[in-house]
């Protein structure tokens, strides 16, 4: 399945890799881009993806959970195992959010990336405190700029977004909004 | 269907517009400038509402009277906005269609993100978080501190033991910025390359002031002007001062 790449001096099986992968992260202990594993492990992009995709596979029902969004990666503990890892760590348990913090969150992960102008739009109200205190959460951040006059900021969510409900990645989140039409 | 009601209205009008340019039913106004036959721009609709919310505290009309001004005043600003917007163009009953069917898709996608964001919520609350591991990703390079972490605290330590117990509580306004002793540790290092880590705390009369000068020198190593060290088990931590390689 994997595609030869021209260069590529190493190759390396999927399972080395996947296990290669695994010690990088836990080492590195933050969110590392697959670009930067790239470099690290030196196998291209369709290596690397097979080998994240077999690390999940190997970790199933084991402590550690290996998370995605979008092109970072990180190993975390299983959220099935968050009660004994809080009991653990100092119970920092973190403040419910405001329901306007949850419906500009939730527009956000659906529709990113996305200007404060469109979720204002949709929500029908001004966003730019909420926004602010999402972003000062780490729950969200700027992902770039819009290509239109102004250059207003696009808005996206953030590795931690996935820790605080304990998604592997953004494809788990519930079936997105069919945007428009008005299929019943 | 809005033909019928405008005429309905036209015997009982909602409210009787009385402004220089225009005098009569607010329902006519609103047709004559659906087909351009007056100029909206030479009404102060804000005027126009003021006179009707001084009107409506003293008769307060009932509920579907209020809400029948409500829509004709928002198609009226919206006629007028066009108007002052060089290309656009309002149509009547299509647009006004393709108006309604735009709010209504709105109103639509918004209850399925509020629906979305319960969900939200009630994952958050269950608290199934994931946790990365307590180890943080290098603040400090540790090329730049070759000290064992536990040498280094407890050196901080004997520097605090050796500073006068407090003994009074005396309330006093006691200013040490960080900038300072950054600034007096850089000149320290600047003078003499290398320094015993007790010396750069000689200055130091409080244990606040001894906490600040141990903060600055943190950051100094963090952005690269010294480094510790520690030749061998026990013997003194050496401060060693660097210029910060900008090409690096």
């Amino acid at each position: 399945m994997s595609s030869s790449v021209e260069g590529a001096t190493q190759v390396r099986d999927t399972t080395s890799l996947a296990a290669a992968l695994e010690a990088v992260l836990f080492t590195l202990n933050r969110a590392v881009t697959v670009l930067e594993l790239q470099d690290i492990l030196q196998s291209p992009l369709p290596d690397i993806e097979a080998a994240a995709t077999r690390l999940t596979e190997a970790l199933a029902g084991r402590g550690l959970f290996l998370q995605r969004h979008q092109d970072q990666l990180q190993l975390v503990t299983d959220p099935a195992q968050a009660d004994v890892v809080r009991r653990v760590l100092r119970p920092e348990y973190p403040a419910r959010l405001s329901p306007a913090a949850y419906e500009t969150l939730a527009i956000i992960a659906y529709r990113q990336p996305l200007t404060r102008a469109r979720i204002e739009e949709i929500r029908g109200v001004n966003c730019e405190a909420v926004l602010e205190s999402l972003e000062e959460k780490g729950l969200i951040e700027e992902t770039g700029r819009l290509d239109a006059p102004g250059t207003p900021r696009l808005f996206g969510t953030t590795m931690r977004f996935l820790q605080i409900l304990g998604l592997s990645s953004l494809n788990e989140l519930p079936p997105p909004p069919q945007s428009g039409s008005t299929s019943s | 269907m809005t033909r019928e009601i405008t005429a309905e209205l036209e015997r009982d009008p909602v409210y009787v517009v009385r402004t220089p340019a225009f005098d009569g039913p607010i329902e006519l106004l609103l047709s004559l400038a659906q087909r351009a036959e007056v100029d909206l721009k030479a009404i102060s609709l804000a005027s126009l509402t003021d006179d009707y919310l001084r009107a409506i505290e003293q008769a307060q009309p009932p509920l579907d009277r209020l809400a029948a001004f409500l829509v004709i005043g928002a198609r009226l600003v919206q006629l007028k906005a066009a108007g002052l917007m060089p290309e656009a163009t309002v149509g009547e009953e299509e647009d006004l269609q393709a108006w309604e069917d735009a709010i209504k898709g709105r109103l639509e996608e918004y209850k399925r993100f509020k629906e979305l964001a319960e969900s939200l919520m009630r994952r958050h609350a269950s608290g199934r978080f994931t946790f990365a591991g307590l180890l943080e990703p290098d603040v400090i390079p540790q090329a730049r501190v070759q000290v064992s972490l536990d040498a280094l605290a407890s050196a901080f330590r004997q520097v605090l033991d050796r500073l006068p117990p407090p003994g009074q509580v005396t309330v006093e306004m006691e200013h040490v910025s960080l900038g300072e002793k950054l600034e007096e540790l850089r000149q320290m290092l600047a003078r003499q390359a290398q320094l015993n880590f007790t010396a750069i705390f000689r200055h130091a009369r409080t244990r606040l002031e001894a906490v600040v000068t141990f903060l600055a020198l943190l950051e100094l190593i963090r952005i690269g002007e010294a480094r510790v060290a520690q030749a061998s088990a026990f013997a003194e931590i050496m401060v060693h001062g660097q210029e910060r390689n900008k090409t690096d």
